[in-house]
């Protein structure tokens, strides 16, 4: 056996890191479950703390909050009707409905325990996908990794925008933000205006934080007015463990979400909400009972949980073998492995072959206390709906002006983070997605270095990118991704255009 | 003129103008003379390409009718609220480094919890003065990041 394998298990199972993943856990069902704040929130509100954590450590935590923050979605969704994180949107339609029926406790069981076995099938496709593609991966040539790159920012163009343009236009605002600093390959300051602070570039996390933070904030301001009582409500809960005959209906819906969840995190920009979405649909078309769903019905929960969580360890894959961001949470890991000295990618698991598998037995040991802690902790975790939002929103405001700070001791960065702040509430006035911009910043850099170096190599000869049947491969692709989004926005106005008559 | 083609009509004037800017600094960057490589500003240029072609794209849908776009309402919140909010902002990020992270978050803190809806006076005060504290001492204490006192300096402990 790969030694590796046993070390990377080791690393993952010291007393630190397995209580790093705990809390993570804890922190993360929190986070999910209160309406209005992602895990991506979270994990910037938690991303200072680990600064002074050892990599490995900081990582468990961050991913203990990544999975249990999926699942914790789905708790005010049953409970509240109302979606913890996007991708427990679709558990609202039939979890909401079983808790009205007064069986709440077996509604929150069932997805618990559909997020597992999401969750475990995910870990078993990250720990046998994972290092294969880092081996084909690293027979990938500057040119192909220009083009995977690019094939990465089209995808997440195309998932990520209701407009092609719009979407395009954020990944090439990302892009110039990118080109502020020092030149990858000469050193040459570029955009700095004689600012020292800008020679390192923008930092990832602090734009981050303002893109993502200072919009929210705006937004929970919208539903404090609108709720008025600025408390999220809790219930009272029974027995959570499911029972025998809801484990056997769970069969169907999770050999489902499962694989869906686990492929679908695999594609940039894919993300939990669609593949929950595609989970409840075929389900419900394979299932004995159809009409049962959206009234209550136990497979419509154990669907979408098991796919939202299965996403996690799918959208992991591409992330470590190719240091391609699956989705938003995973570009958060990728700027706090950076932060690390820890470069994602093919070379991970043979420069640091310990942290990769340790990273991985992190991921199933976050599956572990997800469901061990959600189980034996609910009843007292949904006492954190009652939290008043006055109190909650102005703590996550003066977390994120700390977090910014704390990155590089520097007032520079917190009025970045605000600048950051005032550009996502302008992009949201837009109706343009900030998931592409986000993503370009942290692609951006590799585009460039191996555009460049495939140019030098080639002595400027662009058929490179063409010859190279990688290249070649990832180029088709993001064309067809680009062809299909267009095609797709294309019948999507078609269709609004005939609403309209 | 339908209210998302009015946005992308000024969106798009201002990215073309921010491109031109952009392009302005491009053509300004140094150049190296090393033979067979690429310089400095080649791939700020194929930004600058990139972005011009896309917001002229977002140009001609602010100016063509080819559908209309109802445009969603960005934020639901009174615009009297979203201008406090920023000026309050705005006061906070530049007294910060003067007074210290701890002395600006307590009022800054008290002046969010006012505009979220709180009005138990009690409750602010407590709510503002106990969480900046917990948070600073957590921050400098527990993880060890040199937060600067500021005014408070000498004081705390």
């Amino acid at each position: 056996m790969n030694p590796d394998i046993i070390d990377g298990f080791a690393q993952a199972s010291q007393f630190e890191t397995i209580l790093a993943v705990a809390a993570g856990c804890f922190i993360g069902l929190v986070v999910g479950m209160i309406p209005g704040l992602t895990i991506s929130t979270g994990i910037i509100i938690v991303l200072p703390l680990t600064f002074v954590l050892e990599p490995e450590i900081s990582i468990a935590l961050l991913l203990g909050l990544y999975v249990s923050g999926m699942t914790g979605g789905s708790f005010s969704a049953i409970l509240l009707n109302i979606p913890g994180t996007p991708s427990a949107s679709a558990t609202a339609i039939d979890g909401h409905p079983l808790a009205r029926n007064g069986e709440a406790g077996r509604a929150l069981g069932i997805a618990i325990t559909a997020s597992f076995l999401g969750g475990l099938f995910s870990f078993l496709c990250l720990f046998f996908i994972a290092p294969l593609l880092a081996e084909i991966a690293l027979k990938f040539q500057s040119p192909d990794l220009f083009s995977l790159v690019f094939f990465g920012l089209t995808i997440i163009c195309s998932f990520a925008a209701k407009s092609l343009v719009k979407g395009l236009l954020s990944a090439v605002i990302g892009l110039a933000i990118v080109t502020v600093g020092q030149d990858p390959m000469m050193g040459t300051h570029r955009f700095t205006f004689g600012q020292v602070n800008l020679i390192s570039g923008i930092h990832f996390l602090t734009a981050l934080i303002g893109l993502f933070a200072v919009p929210q904030l705006v937004d929970n301001f919208a539903d404090m007015i609108k709720s008025k009582s600025g408390t999220n409500g809790a219930a009272n809960i029974k027995s959570v463990l499911p029972k025998l005959a809801d484990l056997k209906l769970m069969r169907l819906p999770v050999s489902i979400g499962a694989p869906i969840g686990s492929f679908l995190g695999i594609l940039p920009g894919a993300g939990g909400p669609i593949a929950a979405f595609i989970s409840y649909d075929y389900t419900k078309k394979l299932s004995k009972n159809p009409a049962e769903f959206g009234s209550g019905s136990p497979q419509g929960i154990a669907a979408p949980e098991s796919a939202n969580n299965a996403v996690t360890g799918g959208a992991l894959i591409p992330m470590m073998t190719l240091g391609i961001p699956g989705d938003p949470v995973t570009a958060i890991l990728i700027g706090a492995l950076l932060i690390h000295g820890l470069a994602p990618g093919p070379l991970l698991f043979i420069e640091n072959g310990e942290f990769a598998y340790g990273l991985i037995f992190s991921f199933f040991w976050a599956n572990i206390f997800n469901i061990v802690i959600a189980l034996i902790g609910l009843r007292f975790l949904v006492k954190v709906l009652v939290i008043p939002r006055t109190l909650l929103m102005p703590t996550i405001a003066i977390l994120c002006v700390i977090g910014s700070y704390a990155l590089r001791n520097n007032f520079f960065d917190v009025y970045v983070m605000f600048g950051f702040g005032l550009l996502g509430l302008a992009m949201r006035w837009l109706d343009m997605p900030i998931v592409p911009l986000l993503l370009a910043m942290v692609l951006g850099r590799q585009l460039e270095e191996h555009l460049r170096v495939s140019l030098i190599a080639s002595k400027n000869d662009v058929t490179v990118f063409f010859t190279h049947p990688f290249s070649l491969f990832f180029l088709c692709l993001a064309a067809a991704s680009v062809f299909w989004s267009f095609w797709a926005e294309h019948k999507s106005k078609q269709k609004q255009e005939q609403l309209e008559i | 003129m339908s209210n998302m083609r009015t946005r992308n009509l000024i969106a798009a004037i201002i990215l073309l103008l921010l491109c031109a800017g952009y392009a302005y600094l491009t053509a300004n960057l140094p150049t190296r003379a090393i033979e067979n490589t690429t310089q400095p500003s080649f791939f700020p240029w194929v930004v600058t390409v990139c972005m011009a072609v896309l917001s002229l794209a977002l140009l001609a849908q602010g100016l063509l009718p080819l559908v209309s776009q109802q445009a969603p309402k960005a934020f639901d919140v009174p615009a009297k609220r979203l201008i406090y909010g920023l000026i309050l902002s705005v006061a906070y990020f530049i007294l910060l480094p003067t007074l210290g992270f701890l002395a600006a978050n307590i009022p800054f803190f008290a002046g969010l919890m006012y505009l979220y809806g709180e009005r138990r006076p009690l409750l602010i005060a407590a709510g503002s003065i106990l969480i900046s504290l917990v948070i600073f001492y957590l921050f400098r204490e527990g993880f060890q990041i040199l937060l600067p006192s500021g005014i408070l300096q000498g004081v705390m402990l």
